[in-house]
């Protein structure tokens, strides 16, 4: 797996738990940004739940680099869209005849904190466990062996694509090209450009479906893997509180609901 | 199911992978050459045609699946069942023969487009508290809330402003493609 992955190489012990117990926080964390009851609750799920796990994980600092990318263009545009909108009683400053509220910037910040557990969770996730661990713990469990190569070999081969994409464009230019220019050259510049890149790349799958054909790859039963992925008793238990405690969450959420 | 089961050959799940790529690869050409479009669905649709609506719609799906993983664009898992459903219409006009002239794919791509829009829209509504998260299309959506439009509504009609365009180039694009395709692998694909 080359480096366009968001997994870093850690001994960390949250990096040898079994895929499906770190799966079980993200769904625990997604079941807490819908269900948690508000901004306070939100924020502190972030701080005192995720961000312990990440550094117990020793991925602090990527985790809070890749929260703020994804998070800052949200905050942003939920405090203007829902301040201005939402309505509310206390006005904090008005543009023209639209009022930005005090109540409306709240409820935007508490969907951005939601959309930052969400994320939370999933970060979590990926900075620590092996796509292709993953998908073994998932094939494990049924997952069709088909789907799994699907997955791993597409992350394998599309950072060559993104080279691959550059790569046309500067052939096309040195054979004069010209980029830029209005709306319909650009328009017009898709074909030479999407072209070359679809075509080629369509050549290279009958190679793939040979090869993979070559190792029985569509031949019934159980296959064995390099892979071992380890399990224990104390992690089947974990994985069992987290389903209760998510479980838990939403029935006290709907409970809240028809109060 | 039967149906379903013959649109799995080796060659198709080989093709699927490469054509997730494409997406990916595909989504990069309009920053190149500065194009407000995202055509991240050239490959999705692609194997709608080639192959059929499933594996069109498992296409889209893991697609997005994918860009969450990889973290480029880890919101993408919730709009998972919309890609899906643009593979499967792709696939269903493929198979109603829409491919075959350019002006039928572009009607397709546009009808894709609006029924994409339309089901966006209320993810980014209630699960995003009606924003994308990128500067453009928000601002879009904050002009339709101005002019009296709620959540809802402001992100249909954001949608429907990019979405049709969008679908509808992928659509050329795609037949485009198809006419340069050898026959050899058109019939490889449909599992001949």
């Amino acid at each position: 797996m080359r480096g366009n992955l968001l997994y870093l190489d850690k001994e960390s012990s949250l990096h040898q738990l079994h895929p499906l117990s770190k799966l079980a926080f993200t769904f625990f964390f997604l079941i807490c940004a819908a269900a948690l009851p508000g901004l306070d609750w939100l924020l502190a799920a972030y701080f005192f739940l995720l961000l312990p796990l990440a550094g117990w994980g020793q991925v602090t600092a990527p985790f809070l680099r890749s929260s703020w990318a994804v998070i800052t263009p949200f905050v942003i545009s939920l405090s203007l869209i829902q301040g201005f909108f939402t309505g509310g009683e206390t006005v904090l400053f008005s543009l023209g005849r639209f009022a930005f509220t005090f109540e409306g910037w709240l409820a935007g910040l508490t969907v951005a904190a939601r959309i930052l557990v969400a994320l939370g969770g999933a970060l979590l996730l990926t900075l620590t466990t092996r796509p292709d661990a993953l998908m073994q713990a998932l094939t494990q469990r049924g997952l069709p062996n088909s789907l799994a190569y699907i997955v791993l070999s597409s992350i394998q081969i599309f950072p060559r694509f993104q080279d691959r994409a550059q790569l046309i464009l500067q052939a096309q230019q040195a054979r004069g090209l010209e980029t830029g220019g209005n709306l319909v050259r650009r328009l017009k510049l898709l074909v030479p450009l999407s072209g070359p890149l679809i075509l080629s790349s369509i050549v290279d799958v009958e190679e793939r479906a040979m090869a993979l054909e070559a190792r029985g790859f569509s031949r019934p039963g159980r296959k064995t893997s390099l892979l071992v992925l380890r399990d224990s008793q104390a992690q089947r238990l974990l994985r069992f509180v987290l389903l209760l405690l998510g479980l838990g969450l939403i029935t006290l959420r709907v409970w809240t609901l028809f109060q | 199911m039967n149906n379903f089961r013959k649109e799995f050959t080796t060659y198709s799940i080989a093709l699927i992978a490469v054509a997730i790529a494409i997406n990916i690869g595909g989504g990069q050409i309009p920053r190149l050459v500065g194009l407000p479009l995202y055509l991240d669905s050239i490959g999705t649709v692609l194997v709608g045609v080639l192959v059929g609506p499933w594996a069109g719609a498992l296409t889209g799906f893991l697609s997005n699946v994918i860009w969450t993983l990889t973290g480029l664009y880890p919101q993408a898992i919730a709009w998972a069942g919309v890609a899906a459903i643009i593979g499967a219409l792709a696939g269903i006009f493929g198979q109603a023969g829409w491919f075959q002239q350019w002006w039928k794919a572009a009607v397709g791509g546009l009808i894709t487009g609006v029924v994409a829009a339309i089901l966006s829209a209320p993810i980014a509504a209630y699960v995003f508290g009606g924003v994308t998260g990128s500067a453009g299309t928000d601002a879009v959506v904050a002009a339709f809330r101005a002019s009296g439009l709620d959540a809802l509504f402001s992100n249909v009609a954001q949608g429907t402003m990019s979405d049709p365009l969008d679908k509808m180039i992928t659509f050329l694009v795609v037949w485009a493609v198809l006419l340069a395709l050898p026959q050899r692998l058109k019939a490889r694909s449909r599992g001949e």
